[in-house]
């Protein structure tokens, strides 16, 4: 599903954020990315959503090369990605519904559907009755679902997390966790960036792990 | 894209409901610039009719030497007539003179008692088509080389200043309405740029669910166009307010004194134009806000 030849990638006077690294994540694989901070988890997770663009090597998605994907095409190329962020990055002005049913408005879905579908998602993460609340109003688990939910929502191939559990505590990081197995075992390909050894080790699944940019591990559990 | 209309309607107006002080402000600045370039436009139009009507009556008139016998006199109406600049041609014959004269005198008309008509000569009254009056100089000149015709009178100078006047005020009106319109675009772009600021986190979670620069531009623009279209119906009743309570008085008693008895508002067309303007104002402004900045959240 997603494939890494010799990525690197620099930003301007530092040294590589990432240095050549290859790697292959099959279709309906979980794969954990670990390592310490300033690893270069984030910046992978960047590339592989054309957030950033490589230095040098290739990038290959379902088959295709995004690294000479144009500008207009990359929207279209992450209507195939969910993507979940430490701080959630939910809009504060806009309700549960709405941030959830927006990823369908951008890919300009019917309203029926729309509703249907955010209903069905916001059911999965057990926020039905919470969907007129605008995200100050929940917890900081329950933002999470919301944003887990707007990930889910456009049946993503991929799903990209970065830290997702980073800033909740135990118990609601199990149901986060939960919610990624079963998209997991509904076909979604999940790429999951964290540094929580305890959570890897609750969950096993195949650990990649980066160290000042280089990929120094790749096991299976 | 079109059949989303609706969405990123009503996603504008939201967003100017959750900026009420920036839309005001937006809205404000194209209202005054507009209503300012309206207020020129008025006093120009109503000048141009005066300039308008002067012209209509302005004639050259070719004095007789002595009055023409009937055939001699048609034959030069029917040679004058066949001038492309001339619009109309009479003659004025002494005893017509005459009459216009005393009129003219009024109470002091018995000044011409014991002089008769033949005191003053007879003429011809050449009005030249509105579109061909540059070419006064030239119809006195061929008109000039009929000997029968003794001096030649015709009021082209203080047209021609009258109507320089006109330039300067229409060029005052262009400028100072274009710098107007200059400032109330670049105040609309950062009106529309705070705002994008403002919701920097909204267009980077668009961009990573896959929305396009144009579903990130559109409603923005729209709601550039709104404010823009706001400003320009403010203008509008703002001039047309300003019309009724001050411009109308001190424009008429102005103009009265030159013959024009009253004053007239902006046309239908020019309204629409107004109103449409301020549109066009806003969008641009929006344009030139989401140039820059989308180009930045795509990245």
């Amino acid at each position: 599903m997603i494939q890494l030849f010799n990525v690197t990638k620099a930003f301007q006077r530092e040294q590589s954020a990432l240095a050549d690294i290859t790697l292959r994540v099959a279709k309906g694989e979980f794969v954990y990315l670990t390592g310490p901070s300033g690893a270069g988890k984030s910046t992978l997770l960047k590339l592989v959503c054309c957030a950033e663009r490589p230095t040098r090597g290739q990038i290959l998605m379902d088959g295709r090369n995004i690294t000479q994907l144009g500008m207009r095409h990359i929207p279209f190329l992450r209507r195939n990605l969910g993507i979940v962020f430490q701080d959630f990055k939910l809009l504060n002005r806009r309700t549960v519904f709405e941030n959830v049913a927006f990823p369908l408005e951008v890919q300009g879905r019917r309203r029926i559907e729309i509703g249907k579908k955010v209903y069905q998602v916001l059911k999965q993460v057990g926020l039905e009755h919470r969907l007129s609340h605008h995200p100050p109003q929940l917890s900081g688990g329950e933002q999470q679902r919301v944003a887990v939910a707007r990930a889910l929502v456009v049946d993503p191939l991929v799903l990209l997390a970065d830290e997702p559990t980073g800033n909740l505590d135990p118990d609601v990081t199990l149901d986060i966790m939960e919610l990624f197995k079963s998209a997991n075992a509904r076909g979604t390909t999940i790429v999951m960036a964290t540094h929580d050894r305890g959570l890897i080790r609750q969950f096993p699944r195949r650990v990649i792990t980066l160290e000042a940019g280089r990929l120094t591990g790749d096991a299976q559990p | 894209m079109i059949g989303q209309l609706p969405y990123f309607i009503r996603r504008a107006l939201r967003n100017m409901l959750h900026s009420p002080v920036l839309s005001a402000a937006s809205i404000f600045t194209v209202g005054v610039a507009l209503a300012l370039l309206a207020f020129f436009a008025i006093a120009v139009l109503n000048v141009q009719r005066l300039t308008l009507s002067w012209a209509a009556e302005l004639a050259i008139v070719a004095y007789l030497e002595q009055p023409p016998e009937g055939p001699v006199l048609n034959r030069w109406l029917a040679e004058i007539r066949a001038y492309p600049e001339v619009a109309d041609v009479t003659y004025v014959s002494r005893q017509e003179a005459y009459q216009r004269f005393k009129v003219r005198l009024g109470s002091d008309a018995d000044l011409l008692e014991g002089l008769g008509a033949e005191v003053l000569p007879a003429s011809l009254e050449v009005r030249l088509k509105p579109e061909r009056r540059q070419d006064m100089t030239a119809v006195a000149e061929r008109l000039g080389r009929n000997k029968a015709f003794g001096e030649l009178h015709y009021g082209r100078e203080w047209l021609e200043r009258f109507e320089a006047f006109l330039l300067l005020l229409r060029t005052a009106g262009v400028a100072l309405g274009g710098f107007l319109v200059l400032a109330a675009l670049v105040i609309v772009a950062n009106t529309i740029k705070l705002t994008l600021y403002a919701r920097q986190d909204e267009l980077e979670a668009m961009t990573m669910v896959g929305a396009t620069a144009l579903f990130i531009k559109l409603p923005y623009l729209i709601e550039g166009a709104l404010q823009g279209l706001c400003g320009g119906i403010l203008a509008l009743l703002v001039s047309f307010a300003a019309f009724r309570l001050l411009l109308r008085e001190s424009l008429g008693s102005l103009l009265l004194l030159t013959g024009i008895d009253t004053i007239h508002f902006l046309p239908p067309v020019w309204q629409l134009l107004l109103v449409a303007g301020g549109a066009l104002i806003g969008l641009l402004g929006s344009l030139l806000a989401l140039r820059k900045f989308v180009r930045f959240c795509q990245d």
